[in-house]
């Protein structure tokens, strides 16, 4: 799980200074590279104690009302405003909690999340509180799909090793893949977790039949993406796009090259790919660049191993070039 | 007593999904232009415009309406801006109802622009993660940005915690049968920015999950563009019907409503969309309506995700909560069906420019109202964080 460090604005999504010129229906129009940026030392005033406790004592605070007893997490206010504004007072929250509904989970992230996705967010209810806190959701069991957080599934509130108080300093995992002493510890932090790494699944060996039915599959993908190769709408769903694919089947393996709005099979083996995608059946790659079923709900559905999981930009890029492709024969149609 | 007010002009810009053609000064302009003109007045005859437009990042400007105040020919004239989220269009429209019921304006000009794929990602070459990371800064600064609110998982927990309450509704295949539906819809559209973009139940349930339970084609695209409303008071408003021949379309009814953003006891219930019940039960009760399964006939809403359309017509009082899903089953909104809801094709095929999303749909309304010959409407905007605003307008047709 990737913690933001560094640079408040990742140098890496700084465009460069310039333009460019897009015709449209025969006229030229300029497009010009652009930003607002304004930086701030942002008061945290109130907050303060919460993200203390959080960043130095490893403790969870909400806030109490004097009056009707409600306890708020975060502790959201000073004075509560079901009460005539009744003074508030900051109490500690355990560190387990139940979901209080079924949170989302978001494959398709922001720029400056796609490093972290797919992550769930939901609202947490910790012990001793009244009110649901929104937090990070993930799972030390590899991408989290639904069913594994549910309404009502305890969870464990996690510490991050590095803490420099801010809301992304805690996260949470499902109780029931921790120990009994890691649920029970408190300040649980994350380097104390066995988070499974991602290590590439093994194909078994292919008969001489498989290597053949892969091939043919191999062949029909070729097919798919010479077409996606000729397509303008498809091309440019890749424009400014790179990456070389190392494609891994029962059966046979071959790369998928793409470049600035190009892309093509090659027989070669890549000896520095960007990712590795593995997939027992070639099919689902197929049936994916067909727009026969989602990849991105194939790489959900455990039918394609990734080996990063920030390469979900590259599967939204190939799921939209098979929507291209399927529209342009609709309208050629 | 309040003065009575109805719409007597509108019009909207195509919507697109990147002008490259104009920037938002001559969008707002094209949208007003022909509002005036579709009301046979000048703008001179407008004593004040309320503006629509949703996010400052957008526009890239702080007060992004200034310069168009004199670019519409309203200079020396009222102006004020609203912003709530994506249902800042019909909170817009609310507020020019209520300067012009009070008796302030005889005639009021409510503009709606936003152009928001100039956001754009270098790093995915795309427009799409920029805008979703713009409006990722309207959520909460201090404990939810840092952990990737967005819009779509906001809506999601919602539409998540209903399922929690109401497992057999919101069905996979309905959904998609009610995206597919718009689609064919959006055909009769002509502004639209998916106008051919017909696609099949299948081609919905095989799109790919952008944020779990949404697929592509069951989430608004964003879009650029305008639209604008003409509303006046009674005298005037009947006084411009004569000259266009066109009829006045009554506003008869207005309500909004803004929940709590924090979750649990005493906060949001989850597995709600209160601000819609209240908006919409309040512009009823404004309006005289006792039973709106009976009364409205067309609705315009505000779909961000399909799977909120159908909450929001259970908010609506239009199918009863936790059977959203017999707007399909029940042949409610299929052809011939009992309600002609989103006949633009909503906001999923039409396009969401946010600012004008809602001012759009007030204009298909007010079209399909005339042309159809049908009397009551209902018009809708939800937005913020877990549809935490809504604000509803009932359109009536003598």
């Amino acid at each position: 799980m990737p913690v933001r460090k560094g640079k408040i604005i990742p140098a890496q999504i700084i465009p460069e200074v310039g333009s460019q010129m897009v015709n449209v229906d025969g006229k030229d129009y300029m497009v010009a590279n652009d930003a607002m940026y304004t930086f701030y030392q942002r008061s945290l005033g109130e907050f303060t104690p919460y993200f203390l406790a959080i960043r130095d004592e490893k403790r969870i605070l909400g806030c109490k009302c004097t009056k009707c007893g409600l306890v708020r997490v975060p502790p959201f206010l000073t004075h509560c405003p079901d009460c005539d504004f009744a003074p508030t007072q900051l109490i500690e929250v355990g560190q387990i909690g139940v979901m209080n509904s079924t949170p989302p989970i978001t494959y398709f992230a922001t720029p400056l999340f796609a490093d972290m996705a797919p992550f769930g967010r939901g609202r947490l209810v910790p012990d001793g509180a009244d009110t649901a806190m929104s937090i990070n959701i993930f799972t030390t069991t590899g991408i989290l799909v639904p069913g594994i957080v549910k309404k009502g599934t305890e969870m464990k509130i996690v510490f991050r090793d590095d803490r420099i108080g801010v809301a992304s300093d805690i996260f949470c995992v499902p109780a029931s893949e921790l120990t009994a002493e890691q649920v029970a510890k408190k300040g649980l932090q994350e380097s104390e977790i066995n988070w499974e790494g991602a290590t590439e699944p093994t194909l078994p060996a292919a008969s001489q039949e498989q290597v053949e039915a892969a091939k043919k599959v191999a062949d029909k993908i070729a097919g798919v993406i010479d077409q996606m190769n000729r397509n303008k709408r498809a091309k440019a769903d890749i424009a400014g796009w790179k990456r070389d694919i190392q494609v891994r089947t029962t059966g046979g393996e071959f790369a998928i090259l793409i470049n600035d709005g190009d892309i093509r099979v090659s027989q070669q083996k890549l000896s520095s790919p960007d990712f590795v995608m593995v997939l027992h059946d070639a099919n689902v790659l197929l049936a994916g660049l067909s727009y026969r079923g989602a990849l991105t709900d194939s790489v959900i559905g455990g039918k394609i191993w990734l080996s990063k999981n920030g390469e979900f930009t590259t599967i939204f890029k190939l799921d939209r070039m098979a929507r291209s492709l399927a529209k342009s024969g609709k309208t050629a149609s | 007593m309040a003065r009575r007010v109805g719409i007597v002009g509108a019009a909207v810009t195509p919507f697109k999904a990147k002008w490259y053609e104009k920037t938002y000064y001559e969008l707002a302009q094209q949208a007003t232009r022909e509002a005036v003109k579709d009301a046979g007045i000048s703008i001179n005859d407008v004593d004040g415009v309320f503006y629509g437009i949703y996010n400052d990042i957008f526009e890239r400007a702080c007060i992004p309406e200034h310069p168009l105040q004199g670019l519409i020919g309203m200079q020396n004239k009222f102006g004020i801006r609203i912003s709530n989220g994506g249902a800042t269009g019909a909170y817009t429209m609310s507020a020019a109802h209520a300067y012009v019921a009070a008796g302030r304006f005889k005639v009021a000009l409510v503009l709606g622009v936003e152009k928001a794929t100039d956001c754009f990602d270098f790093q995915s070459m795309s427009a799409t993660p920029e805008v979703i990371k713009t409006i990722g800064w309207s959520g909460d600064s201090f404990f939810e940005q840092s952990i990737g609110w967005t819009a779509a998982d906001s809506y999601a927990e919602v539409v998540l915690a209903y399922k929690d309450e109401h497992p057999n509704d919101l069905k996979p295949e309905v959904t998609a049968q009610i995206s597919s539906l718009l689609s064919q819809q959006v055909k009769t559209n002509p502004y639209a920015q998916r106008q051919f973009d017909q696609v099949t139940p299948e081609e919905v349930m095989n799109s790919r999950m952008v944020a779990w339970p949404f697929k592509e084609l069951e989430i608004c695209v964003y879009s650029e563009g305008a639209a604008a409303v003409i509303v006046a008071e009674e005298e005037t408003a009947k006084a411009i019907s004569r000259n266009t021949g066109q009829p006045v379309v009554w506003i008869t009814g207005v309500g909004e409503s803004n929940e709590h953003s924090f979750a649990g006891k005493n906060q949001k219930v989850m597995s709600r969309i209160m601000s819609d019940y209240y908006s919409s039960h309040r512009a009823y009760e404004m309006a005289g309506i006792e039973d709106p399964a009976k009364a409205i006939e067309i609705v315009e809403l505000h779909d961000a995700f399909v799977h909120q359309l159908e909450i929001s017509c259970a908010e609506f009082g239009l199918v009863p909560l936790g059977r959203g899903d017999a707007l399909i089953e029940d042949g409610l909104m299929t052809p011939g069906g009992r309600y002609v809801v989103n006949p633009c094709g909503g906001l999923i095929y039409s396009g969401h420019a946010v600012g004008a999303s809602n001012i759009m749909s007030a204009w298909s309304a007010r079209n399909e109202l005339i042309n159809r010959g049908l009397k009551t409407a209902l018009v809708h905007g939800t937005g913020s964080t877990v549809a935490q605003y809504g604000a509803c307008l009932v359109f009536e047709h003598d």
